[in-house]
């Protein structure tokens, strides 16, 4: 009885202690919006004590009408931002399609790490490098080749490089779902039923894929319609996109353009939101109103994974060679081949200060992915809670995106001004504060396939047989996720390392990171210095992903063991669930 | 009477001039041990590695260091100052020092984001050359708000190899353009270099350009402007990529003439040509020179926020930028090449034998707007 009694009382202790985290999470994660949001929704209406205007009015938004080139502007954003994440979305299914535990599986996955680690900076760096008419292509070919695809009009440039940049990322968050989907499974079953490998991948794959990518979706969405560097290194100029332009207001020296920016960057936010709504629609279009081409059996399209593969990685990779060799050479002019004088000077000079400043931003770095790679935990598990338990209160899905779809400028305005009121001098914890919140949804994101796709009935299982919810986690769920959450955590590392408007804004500039340094130099148009910097971004979140890969595989769940085929033991152990529902099982009991 | 309004007008000069005095020996006292954040442009290596030698410096000789935050664009310093104030944040700035000039100084000047007038009271003040026009910043008086640091005149870059006798005039760069489609461009306005190159072309195509030192009519500006304009849609039409794309900056005008795509590159460092050579930017036949006219000419400022935690280091800082020594280094043509505000008999070394064009002054700063705003509207999108 009194033990009874006692276990009764540690589990009220545990659960309290636990919804005194999740508050804490809350508070950390999205206390930032209301400065942010309320800060950009009073700029854009007009309200901006900084330039002594205390009345509320339209004239942001008159302005904004009144801009030549505004539409274009917008339907270009549009263009680009639908496009890219349409595009990626497609290449990542065709190459799971093609590849997926095929003989070349392993070198993709391998290969994976490196690619996905490049930023997005020093990838559009590189992707200039070689496209421009003067770039490496142009160099090899000769000038037959002359491709206009940067900061070309429609910016199919752009579109191009966020793709190949997407494409990668799309496939890493897919891999711990399809682990847990039993594709393996599911094929035999769809052969028996006389489908064919493709058929089974479109019809039946596919349509449980779709829905846990989702978030993924999401932010390759978002991240293309509000992205400012790549954009300002190889997107079109005449008219910009409108997250350019909004960047460049916001930098104007005149004040008076304040307004404008604002408004410019609410309609940025409100058109991210229409898009992520339609993305959503049509997710439920073709999974679940318009379901016919499922069952209908003839139809199926073909598609090229390995050439999709092939060309990504190949674009991507060549990028780094090339970057090497600019950070060696002295001249290097067009249309020579490889630089025709070489120096040291340029490592040289850097080295002293490099070292400092790596050092600065792995720790920043490692200690904001951890703290948000913990909440985003806490979130889920409260999220599942919820779900069972209608007491909890669940957590939107659309606030915890929020951080990710928002333009950065905009919510850092307002986010700043209130660090000024309360104590701005301790800029350490407000950059790390800031990195915690704009990784925590990328971290939150790696996390939701796998998290949704576990099996709940583990833990049914675990808890009957006595043990407390914490020990459930901590020896079945935990280590069963423990792949996923190594990959979150580089991720969250990546994002972090990535932050230039935050680490500067909230900083203060007293925080140097490679990527402030690196966009600050890339203004100056140096190529061997920006080289180095690129490179330098590029490595250190590859030192990440490969720590995060191997630990990993370490810790890899049954289903991780490297085998050619699903062994006949692991299948034993499993608990085989029925693939074809997502939804959440605890119907039954 | 009139005495006394003599004497009173004196005072009020002598009150905007000498706003307070500096006790010097106080100042370099206080500044021991400070460190001075100066937001300042980050893009070059040359000029970063030239803040290197200051801040060391500095270290050895006064105990201030200099920490340069490496910016974009200044504008951002200015909105950060702009939040600061918002928070009436009045003391411990995160900003300690800016190098500013033209619109962005103004943009200080009318949100009062700077510290009371000081640059006069500088020892090494002495020592700038009075001759050029220290007291206006795009005709803005400077009130002793901003130290001026270096001079900057629009220069054209050509490569000796590919092109004999570069045209000296806009209307001759027209005719080149013509005879030579697809080989020249400009930075594309709202960047600083494009629109000095729109103010500077404007400057040579009207008749009578006193109207561009006055503030923009709104009635007159149509008829004014006119003749840019007409000169632009010419030559959109035989520019680099038809004019429907240009370059983002002056440095990407430098890369574009070393890759070949342009013919002329553009640049406000009259010594970019050599810098660049030597930095392997360039070729060494590539070299620089001003249109007919003249050279459109400004100088650039070192300024203080009013909050600035370490105001004693950054004055101690500024004095110390305005050293012969400092001065002389800055202009080396090895360093940075930035000609001098000092009298050129303080000056050694290499950065003695720069010679500055026949300048332009700078047009009434309310005319870069009214551009900006017509040439988007034109030929924006």
């Amino acid at each position: 009885m009194n033990t009874l009694f006692e276990s009764v009382k540690k589990q009220s202790v545990a659960s309290i202690t636990f919804n005194i985290i999740v508050l804490l999470t809350v508070i950390i994660c999205f206390l930032p919006l209301i400065p942010g949001l309320s800060g950009l929704g009073f700029a854009a209406f007009g309200y901006i004590p900084a330039i002594d205007k205390y009345t509320f009015s339209l004239d942001g938004f008159t302005d904004l009408l009144a801009w030549p080139g505004l539409q274009q502007s917008i339907l270009l954003t549009l263009f680009v931002g639908i496009a890219s994440t349409l595009l990626s979305a497609l290449c990542c299914f065709a190459i799971l399609q093609s590849c997926w535990r095929s003989r070349w599986w392993h070198k993709i996955e391998t290969l994976l790490a490196p690619i996905m680690a490049l930023p997005h900076v020093a990838f559009a760096i590189g992707f200039a490098f070689l496209f421009t008419p003067s770039g490496f292509i142009a160099r090899i070919f000769g000038e037959q080749i002359n491709l206009q695809l940067v900061h070309d009009q429609y910016g199919l440039g752009l579109i191009a490089a966020l793709t190949l940049k997407e494409i990668p990322f799309l496939l890493f968050m897919s891999i711990p779902l399809l682990k847990q989907l039993n594709i393996n499974t599911t094929l035999i079953t769809a052969k028996s039923l006389g489908y064919n490998n493709a058929q089974a991948w479109q019809k039946i794959i596919l349509p449980q894929w779709l829905p846990k990518i989702r978030f993924s979706l999401f932010a390759v969405m978002a991240y293309s319609i509000s992205v400012v560097d790549v954009a300002l290194i190889i997107g079109p100029t005449r008219p910009p996109t409108l997250s350019v332009l909004v960047w460049q207001w916001l930098n104007d020296a005149d004040l008076a353009t304040l307004p404008k920016a604002s408004a410019g960057a609410l309609v940025l936010l409100v058109i991210c939101l229409i898009i992520l709504l339609s993305i959503r629609a049509s997710e439920w279009l073709i999974t679940i109103k318009c379901r016919t081409w499922q069952t209908n059996g003839r139809f199926s399209l073909p598609i090229g994974g390995k050439t999709i593969i092939s060309v990504t990685y190949l674009i991507t990779l060549i990028t780094l060679p090339i970057l090497m060799l600019w950070t060696f050479a002295q001249r290097w002019r067009f249309p020579d081949i490889i630089p025709s004088r070489w120096s040291l000077r340029f490592w040289q000079q850097e080295w002293t200060y490099l070292l400092e400043i790596i050092a600065n931003s792995i720790m920043i770095a490692v200690i904001s992915a951890t703290i948000a790679l913990f909440f985003a935990i806490v979130i889920h598990e409260h999220s599942i809670k919820a779900t069972t338990n209608k007491r909890f209160l669940k957590v939107p899905r659309l606030l915890i995106s929020i951080p990710m779809l928002a333009p950065q400028l905009s919510l850092l305005f307002g986010i700043q001004v209130a660090t000024l009121y309360i104590a701005n001098q301790y800029y350490y914890l407000w950059v790390i504060w800031a990195h915690i919140f704009f990784a925590f949804p990328y971290i939150f994101l790696a996390l939701d396939g796998p998290w949704r796709s576990y099996d709940q009935r583990l833990d049914k299982v675990a808890l009957s047989l006595g043990m407390s919810p914490f020990k459930t986690w901590w020896k079945v769920k935990g280590p069963l996720l423990l792949p996923a959450i190594w990959i979150a955590w580089a991720v969250g590392i990546s994002v972090s390392l990535a932050q230039y408007l935050p680490t500067l804004m909230l900083g203060a500039g007293r925080i140097s990171t490679l990527t402030t340094e690196a966009v600050a130099l890339s203004s100056g148009q140096d190529r061997r210095i920006s080289a180095i910097y690129a490179l330098l971004q590029s490595l250190t979140p590859f030192v990440f992903y490969i720590i995060a890969i191997v630990a990993s595989r370490r810790s890899g769940s049954l289903e991780q063991q490297p085998s050619t085929s699903t062994s006949t033991s692991t299948s034993k152990i499993r608990v085989t669930t029925r693939n074809v529902s997502v939804s959440q099982q605890s119907k039954h009991p | 009477m009139r005495k006394l309004f003599v004497s009173l007008s004196l005072l009020v000069i002598s009150a905007f001039s000498q706003a307070t005095t500096l006790d010097w020996q106080a100042v370099e006292q206080k500044a021991k041990g400070q460190t001075v954040y100066f937001y300042a442009w980050g893009g070059s290596p040359e000029i970063n590695n030239y803040l290197r030698w200051v801040d060391k410096r500095l270290n050895s000789e006064y105990g201030v260091r200099l920490t340069h935050v490496k910016v974009g664009d200044i504008a951002e310093a200015i909105t950060r100052l702009a939040a600061e104030k918002t928070a009436k944040k009045n003391t411990n700035g995160s900003v300690d020092m800016v190098w500013v000039n033209g619109e962005n100084f103004k943009s200080m000047k009318r949100y009062n984001l700077i510290t009371d007038s000081f640059a006069t009271q500088l020892p090494n003040w002495q020592y700038v050359d009075k001759t050029l026009p220290v007291d206006s910043d795009f005709s803005e008086p400077t009130l002793g708000l901003e130290a001026p640091w270096g001079v900057g005149q629009l220069v054209f870059i050509y490569d000796t190899e590919t092109l004999t006798a570069p045209p000296t005039s806009f209307n001759d760069m027209l005719a080149y353009a013509i005879k030579h489609p697809n080989k020249l461009s400009y930075p594309k306005p709202p960047s600083f270099h494009g629109t000095s190159f729109l103010k500077a072309a404007l400057l040579e195509l009207t008749n009578d350009n006193s109207p561009l030192y006055l503030p923009v009519d709104n009635k007159t500006f149509a008829s004014i402007s006119a003749p840019l304009w007409d000169y632009l849609d010419k030559f959109h039409t035989v520019a680099w990529r038809k004019g429907k794309q240009f370059p983002a900056s002056a440095a990407e005008t430098i890369q574009l003439l070393d890759d070949g795509e342009l013919d002329i590159a553009i640049s406000f460092n009259p010594n970019e040509a050599t810098t660049s050579q030597q930095s392997g930017k360039l070729s060494e036949t590539a070299t620089a020179y001003a249109m007919q006219a003249g050279a459109l000419s400004n100088i650039h400022f070192l300024s203080i926020p009013w909050n600035a935690t370490a105001k004693e280091g950054a004055l101690v800082a500024i004095n110390f930028l305005l050293s012969p020594e400092a001065q002389s280094r800055k202009g080396d043509l090895a360093i940075w090449g930035d000609p001098t505000v000092l009298a050129p008999q303080y000056i050694t070394g290499s950065a003695k034998n720069t010679k500055l064009f026949k300048s332009i002054p700078e047009p009434h700063p309310s005319w870069q707007t009214a551009l900006e705003a017509e040439w988007q509207k034109r030929y924006g999108h």
